[in-house]
């Protein structure tokens, strides 16, 4: 199959192997059994989803490793944005989202009454599917979330590293004064990278980051995700399946009932969902047969 | 023909699209359609812009046109009066009420120069020369013509009640006026026309009642006045009593024509003032008020001779401009011309009381009330009013420091008073301009026909006043500026806040959605509730804040609610709906991503709304500032409610200042009935629009900035 011929290798060589099957009772899509028992990044336990009366996703259950590329993927609609945005509590922002279940980070449920939504914000950054920088100049775009947080060091220092970390340094050195959206849409979306890193979150949460570039920006911006990953836990939407495949190292299948309502379908390191999916809705989706 | 003009393809089963001509048709006639719905809009746009331009047209028609002006006193009579006191001051000057004397003066001295009625020259004519005046020399034809520049009528002023109750004046005067030209050439002066001798005596028979007496035996006439004159009445006295046979008593006594006025109408002790001048209007105002009622008869005409001793060698021609620097005070001739030697300049002149003198001083000066010297401006300012007004000007600022401009606006308002008697719009101005002249000469024959511009730089700076050329707007403009100031101050904020609450904070409820509903409303209410609501709460039931008095700040100009901080906090009420809604409307506008990118990297709720909303909103919230200003100074209602001021020239000095504002001013003035106010009117509308466009476009370029640093 050319999707599999293509896929990148080595990007989940570490830990893929160790995971077993994710399907539990009643057909669901599962959380992964681990079997190595190193602390996870984030981890949806029963999570239910709704907008006003409509149940937009259930029962989600998902260990995001630390320092890997989880890609969300499945057909329009079935809830990855949704669920994507559940991560850093971004559907509070929706008057008629509503949230169940728990969303463990650092141990504690980031929906707990007490924890504060900045909070998790701080820790969890998000970069969304269209580039939408501020109407700032660059160097302020990268610095307001750093100084809304109360950064009380190096601007300077902050702003260069995290555009050099955004790989736009080289290219912006010289007009920090210019307004943001002086770049081009690539450069735009590598600025909001830069600015989502400058807050120095752990988790990176991507929507579609890449569904408004050209190929060659795409690259650009997948080479960035392969370096971020070092120091940082990447969650990534994304339609286009060679990029889960080149990208991601576990590979998250969304499907939605005949109610459609949006559910895990299956959960499970890359390299096997593309090449040895345990499900048939699997295969077919990514086949192209289906979806 | 659409492009579909081969075979139209076949169309497949169940697709209904038209094809081929059937296509063009169709997007002919959509086509058509969409003309249509252009022409409308632009026909709408042509609308737009003639209502626009009625608008323009009828406010500039009325801020400018011709103006009938009447001054109080004759602009050239100042600078006559003026340069008969420079003639007088000059160094080296003889002056003399007897022209024996100036001739002999003038007759002594090779550098002498002099002036006196035509008769003495004749009479001197073989130790004087006379010198030609702009090239012209003095005979019967210049000086009838009036090509000579130095001409005058001479007249007799008559009291009425003589004319009426003394048939020996009467019988004078009809005698005079029958045999003036039988001797005026002896005497040495030219004839008046005969029309205008006509028309004297016509005067006189209509004036004496009682009739002419063919012939007067005894009686009492008692004459004085122009020195001028005096000849050609002693003349006809003689002639009176050896030829008609009168007995009675006739005195002509030669005191110059201001005198000669005086004692006929002040002191009236003589029947009969000649004059070699005409009177102006305020002596024959001031000679009615004391019953005299003067006709006036004119009886001849007198040339000034400009006389140069026979010695003289270098001086035949002279021109007035010449005349004025000589007479008044040049001190060489070479100082004067050049080509005239180094030798100083002697002057012989009548005395203070000719009207020969001010004959001369008026023909031979030049220039305007305007170009004259403080020094010279203080004392006509001082004659003209009251001993108490002019210690009050020296007490508001001492005379030796005001400007030369400062003391000329007060030579306008106190001495020359000029005042408009009729007035036109520009179009009327410009399209009947002769029959306008015609109006003016006989409706108004002492007034100036004037291009008026009512929209003046004064206009601006002074105070209203009850007389319409000198009301201004300085006074509306700055209450405007301090309520508009007061009501953006107090609206703007809260607006925002508002809009800001209510699209970013309150919850989607039922209560919310009431507010809301209001707030829409709440733009479509009358002005006039506002201005009620006002009255209520401002002016009466927060009278202690508004008038200041709480705070112990009270202006002292008033002890009321009725100050610039109750229309501000008024027309803040009126105004905050419209803040409010375009606040919202541009809140609403700025997008979601760019709240989720701000919220995505940990910013709280307020930093977000402070950063990217309200910046991003600040363009919006700019239009919404701009349009709720020009409503603030448009308004006109609420301000009548809670009390403007209708009349006051005190400009506001703050927040607890009684007030005007310029639509109020306008709608004041276009209330009275004096046709001049439609003027001052119609120029405070432009005032008005400029200030609306000035405020406007200060809060766009401020708008343009913002967004660009955005
Ligand atoms: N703000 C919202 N209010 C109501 N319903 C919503 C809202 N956002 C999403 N939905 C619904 O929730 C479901 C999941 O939407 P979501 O945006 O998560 O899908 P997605 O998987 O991201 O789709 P796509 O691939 O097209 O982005 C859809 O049926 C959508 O209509
Ligand atoms: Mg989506």
């Amino acid at each position: 199959m050319a999707i599999q011929t293509k896929m990148a290798t080595g990007t989940s060589s570490s830990s893929a192997s160790t995971l077993a099957d994710m399907t539990s009772g009643g057909g669901m899509a599962a959380p992964a059994a681990r079997t190595h028992d190193g602390p996870l990044a984030i981890e949806a336990r029963n999570m239910n989803i709704y907008y006003g009366n409509f149940h937009a996703v259930r029962d989600i259950n998902l260990q995001v490793e630390p320092r890997k590329i989880t890609a969300l993927i499945g057909p329009s609609g079935c809830g990855k944005s949704t669920v994507l945005r559940a991560f850093n509590r971004m559907n509070d922002l929706v008057a008629s989202a509503r949230v169940e279940g728990e969303v463990l980070f650092n141990g504690r449920n980031i929906y707990a009454p007490e924890v504060d939504a900045v909070e998790v914000r701080r820790r969890i950054g998000m970069v969304f599917q269209k580039p939408n920088p501020f109407p700032k100049s660059i160097y302020d775009n990268v610095a307001w979330g750093a100084k809304v947080n109360g950064f009380k060091g190096d601007m300077d220092g902050l702003v260069e590293q995290a555009l050099r970390n955004a790989a736009l340094w080289d290219e912006v050195k010289d007009k920090l004064k210019q307004s943001g959206y002086s770049l081009s849409g690539g450069q735009q979306q590598r600025l909001c990278i830069a600015r989502a890193i400058a807050i120095k979150p752990e988790i990176i949460l991507m929507d579609e980051p890449c569904s408004a570039l050209d190929p060659i920006a795409t690259l650009a911006i997948e080479d960035l995700m392969k370096e971020l990953v070092e120091k940082y836990t990447i969650m990534i939407v994304t339609h286009n399946m060679q990029q889960a495949a080149r990208v991601s190292d576990y590979t998250a299948f969304f499907m939605v009932d005949p109610k459609r309502t949006g559910h895990l379908v299956e959960y499970g390191p890359t390299r096997q969902l593309f090449t040895n999916p345990k499900e048939k809705r699997t295969e077919d989706y990514i086949t192209g047969r289906f979806g | 023909m659409g492009i579909n003009t081969g075979v139209a393809p076949k169309k497949p089963s169940g697709y209904d699209m038209p094809e081929g001509d059937e296509q063009s048709a169709q997007v002919g006639r959509r086509n058509r359609r969409a003309r249509i719905w252009m022409g409308v809009f632009q026909l709408a746009l042509v609308v737009a812009i003639v209502a626009l331009i009625a608008l323009l047209y009828s406010i500039v028609n009325d801020s400018f046109g011709y103006a009938a002006v009447e001054n109080a006193v004759d602009p050239a009579q100042i600078m006559a009066g003026v340069q008969a006191d420079r003639m007088l001051a000059a160094a080296n000057t003889t002056t003399s009420e007897d022209d024996e004397v100036i001739a002999a003066a003038v007759a002594a001295d090779p550098n002498a120069i002099g002036f006196f009625g035509y008769a003495y020259y004749n009479e001197h004519a073989d130790e004087l020369n006379l010198l030609r005046v702009d090239g012209v020399a003095a005979d019967a034809a210049t000086v009838e013509s009036g090509a000579y520049p130095l001409a005058r009528p001479l007249f007799l002023y008559a009291g009425q009640k003589a004319v009426v109750n003394k048939p020996e004046v009467a019988a004078f005067l009809d005698y005079y006026l029958r045999h003036a030209d039988d001797v005026i050439a002896d005497v040495g002066y030219f004839p008046a026309s005969a029309e205008a001798l006509a028309a004297a005596h016509d005067l006189l028979l209509q004036t004496a009642k009682a009739g002419i007496p063919a012939a007067i035996g005894d009686g009492a006439i008692a004459i004085a006045g122009s020195s001028t004159v005096h000849p050609l009445t002693l003349q006809i006295a003689n002639d009176f009593r050896d030829i008609e046979g009168y007995t009675g008593t006739l005195t002509v006594d030669s005191t110059g024509t201001t005198a000669g006025y005086a004692r006929l109408c002040d002191t009236q002790d003589v029947d009969i003032a000649g004059s070699s001048r005409a009177m102006t209007r305020q002596e024959l105002a001031a000679c009615d008020d004391l019953r005299v009622k003067p006709i006036e008869l004119r009886v001849g005409t007198d040339a000034v001779a400009v006389v140069v001793s026979k010695q003289n060698t270098f001086l035949t021609d002279v021109t007035t401009a010449e005349l004025e620097q000589i007479f008044s005070g040049a001190e060489r001739w070479s100082d004067v011309n050049r080509a005239w030697p180094d030798a100083p300049i002697v002057r012989a002149i009548p005395g203070a009381d000719s009207g020969t003198l001010d004959f001369m001083a008026g023909a031979i000066v030049s220039g305007t009330p305007a170009q004259l010297s403080a020094a010279e401006m203080v004392p006509l300012i001082k004659s003209a009013v009251s001993s108490g007004v002019f210690r009050r000007f020296e007490a508001e600022m001492p005379f030796a420091e005001r400007s030369q401009a400062d003391i000329y606006a007060l030579l306008q308002e106190r001495v020359i008073q000029p005042s408009v008697v009729a007035s036109w719009s520009m179009t009327a101005s410009l399209l009947r301009r002769a029959e306008i002249e015609k109006e003016v000469f006989t409706s108004f024959p002492d007034a100036e026909l004037v291009w008026y511009r009512w929209l003046s730089k004064d206009f601006l700076t002074s105070p209203q006043s009850s007389v319409p050329e000198q009301a201004g707007v300085r006074t509306a403009i700055l209450g405007s500026l301090w309520v508009v100031l007061i009501t953006v101050l107090i609206a703007v904020p809260i607006g925002i806040g508002t809009a800001v609450y209510l699209e970013e904070y309150a919850g989607h409820n039922s209560f919310n959605r009431i507010i809301q509903t209001n707030i829409d409303n709440l733009a479509g209410v009358p002005s006039i509730i506002y201005g009620i609501l006002g009255l209520a709460i401002f002016v009466r039931a927060l009278e202690g804040i508004t008038s200041g008095s709480a705070l112990g700040v009270s202006d002292p100009t008033t002890a009321n609610g009725r100050t610039v901080l109750s229309a501000g906090l008024t027309l803040a009420l009126l105004v905050l709906p419209v803040v409010i809604i375009n606040a919202q409307e541009a809140i609403r506008a700025v997008p979601k991503s760019l709240r989720e990118a701000g919220y995505g990297l940990g910013a709280t709720k307020w930093q977000v709304t402070w950063t990217h909303v309200l910046a991003n909103a600040l363009p919006g919230i700019f239009t919404g500032t701009i349009l709720a200003m020009s409503r603030a100074l448009g308004e006109t209602a609420p301000l009548i409610v809670i009390g403007a001021s209708t009349f006051i020239t005190q400009d506001p000095t703050g927040p607890y200042s009684k007030f005007t504002v310029l639509p109020m001013q306008i709608y004041q003035w276009t209330s009275r009935p004096q046709a001049e106010f439609k003027h001052i009117a119609a120029a405070a509308s432009l005032v008005l629009l400029a200030l609306l466009l000035l405020l406007n476009g200060s809060a766009i370029y401020l708008r343009n900035r913002f967004s660009k640093t955005l």
